[in-house]
């Protein structure tokens, strides 16, 4: 419930926008003890790097509410591969909140780590107070029924058209009517603008339509939390625009905790109340995004700025 | 050495992984919870008999022909071509059926399981199952089971009456060595009910084999469309390894020690 300016747990200078100075005292030694090079490694660091975490303040600012989602000391590895470090995050409730990020750094492995498709290494994740790894399968199903999630490419079965997909959730959790869940369907379908295309299979329609069509299936249930894994990756600027400006519209009417995770910049600009910048398995910074835009930090500053100098290089 | 006992290690391992998997979906139909998506076993019931049913059958009577002609012209080479019979009931029934019914499973059944379950795993939908609180391997694995345990018995009887009607059309309209009373005294003469239970447990077996292999190789598919594909290969060499690992051990086991036939008084 971290409503106010937290120090971070492993930093020594929480408070400091500049990054340390570069430690030359060897490899750089995880949290939990383990030696990058010899017992792990973090994609796109050099595994003699020192200090890869002296951009990374930790420092989250101010959101002015309560923590719906938590996310602990989080550590991920696949084979040697570290995808998250100790990654520690608090989402706000009602408000829109966005994990910014280059290619490759865990933003989607963060995201599955909060719905429970993943169990981390180590850390945990605390949605509304309750740790996730630690459910047992079938109170991880009841949980889940408080998520709505838009997967990149919708993920909307291929055997059933869109009005059937929509349903489902509906189908399988309650006891409403056809009649009733019709009602429901077709109200949310209207609202993401896919009225006409009530009996297209998903092979029939568009990249954005079939995006809009989990958007509405994500929202039948009326969750408490939704999340979006990249909903403008393959949109043009346009329906990018139009699905953010949805996205906006569904938020202001239903509330809840929203959770977006891009690199888009511009997405950030038009949806986002809260960022959070991630960078090898760690989150640099987070905070509301106007003060985030404005941060003095050399790679937040960098990457919100998408300008070419500073910390992040094409390595 | 220890990378010769790598390779048998390995599939030791993921033997015990298949049969893990397949309890586990095994446990899902017979604890009743795979009853809470029994419209989708319907559903899935009603995808075999109207892809699969056909064919197979097709297949079995094509076999059945091939039973009845290869008896009719070995007895006519004894000198004693009205015992066709002999050959067509014990080939038509104890073997050739059920490995007939178990390569066209492998083939239709087995390979599509694979592919569609890959398919929905590569393209997240198996993630958004589970995301909106929906058991995946309830919903997709063992509504399969069941819904292969409901039809297949069915299936597999309509076969035997398909394969019986092939092999008398061979040997009695086309051959026509031995008349229709006299081919059908021996041929019910080598069979009573409990050859016809066996030859459905035979063939029981490997429809659930199949079925359980097809789930566990489309659940854990992986590495994209190529994974998918892989997994659907490697599907198919286990399901035809087991197909005859299971026909020879039902041969063994039910007409091993007594073939049951009445010879010699």
């Amino acid at each position: 419930m971290a409503t106010e300016e937290q120090e971070p747990q492993t930093q020594e200078e929480p408070q400091a926008d500049e990054p340390r100075a570069p430690q030359n005292t060897g490899p750089y030694v995880s949290d939990d003890g383990a030696v990058m090079g010899r017992d792990f490694v973090i994609p796109g660091v050099d595994p003699t790097e020192s200090d890869p975490y002296r951009f990374h303040t930790g420092r989250k600012r101010d959101h002015g509410g309560e923590d719906a989602i938590e996310v602990i000391d989080l550590v991920k590895q696949f084979g040697r591969a570290r995808i998250l470090n100790g990654l520690n995050l608090g989402l706000p409730e009602d408000q829109v909140s966005m994990v910014l990020g280059p290619s490759g750094t865990g933003k989607s492995v963060l995201i599955k780590h909060i719905v429970g498709l993943l169990y981390p290494d180590s850390g945990d994740v605390l949605v509304h107070g309750e740790s996730i790894p630690n459910m047992s399968d079938d109170e991880l199903f009841e949980v889940r029924k408080k998520f709505g999630l838009l997967f990149q490419d919708g993920a909307l079965f291929g055997s059933m058209n869109i009005y059937d997909n929509t349903a489902f959730p509906l189908r399988q959790h309650t006891d409403k009517s056809e009649e009733e869940i019709g009602e429901i369907v077709n109200r949310r379908l209207k609202e993401v603008g896919l009225s006409e295309a009530t009996y297209k299979m998903p092979n029939e329609l568009s990249g954005g339509m079939r995006k809009r069509a989990g958007f509405a299936r994500a929202l039948v249930l009326e969750p408490a939390i939704v999340m979006f894994d990249e909903p403008d990756s393959g949109l043009d600027p346009v329906r990018t625009a139009l699905l953010c400006e949805l996205i906006r519209e569904v938020h202001a009417e239903n509330g809840g905790c929203y959770l977006t995770i891009s690199h888009d910049l511009n997405t950030a600009r038009r949806i986002a109340d809260f960022l959070a910048v991630l960078w090898n398995g760690k989150i640099v910074e987070s905070g509301p995004k106007e003060e985030l835009f404005d941060s003095e930090n050399a790679f937040v500053s960098q990457f919100l700025k998408a300008d070419v100098t500073g910390p992040l290089s094409m390595d | 050495m220890n990378a010769w006992l790598e390779i048998p290690r390995g599939w030791l391992d993921s033997f015990g992984e298949i049969a893990r998997f397949g309890s586990r979906v095994a446990g899902l139909v017979y604890s009743g919870r795979v009853l809470k998506f029994f419209g989708e076993s319907l559903r899935q019931a009603g995808i075999l008999i109207l892809g699969s049913a056909l064919i197979i059958w097709g297949l079995i009577f094509v076999l059945g022909l091939t039973c009845g002609i290869e008896g009719a012209y070995l007895f006519r080479a004894q000198g004693a071509p009205a015992y066709a019979g002999l050959f067509s009931a014990w080939c038509d029934l104890r073997e050739v059926l059920p490995y007939a019914f178990g390569y066209m499973l492998s083939a239709k059944v087995g390979t599509g399981i694979v592919a569609e379950l890959g398919a929905m795993r590569i393209s997240d939908e198996i993630d958004a199952l589970e995301v909106m609180g929906v058991q995946p391997v309830t919903f997709l694995c063992a509504t399969r089971l069941l819904a292969a345990w409901i039809t297949f018995p069915f299936m597999y009887l309509v076969g035997i009456g398909v394969m019986y009607f092939a092999s008398y059309l061979a040997v009695v309209e086309q051959i026509g060595d031995v008349s229709s009373g006299g081919y059908l005294l021996i041929f019910w003469m080598f069979q009573n009910p409990l050859d016809l239970f066996y030859s459905l447990i035979k063939g029981m077996f490997m429809a659930t084999a199949i079925v359980m292999v097809g789930c566990y190789y489309g659940y854990t598919a992986s590495g994209g469309p190529v994974g998918v594909g892989t997994a659907t290969a490697k599907s198919m060499v286990l399901n035809i390894v087991l197909v005859h690992i299971i026909g020879m051990l039902g041969t063994l086991v039910f007409w091993g020690a007594n073939p049951r036939a009445p010879i010699g008084g």
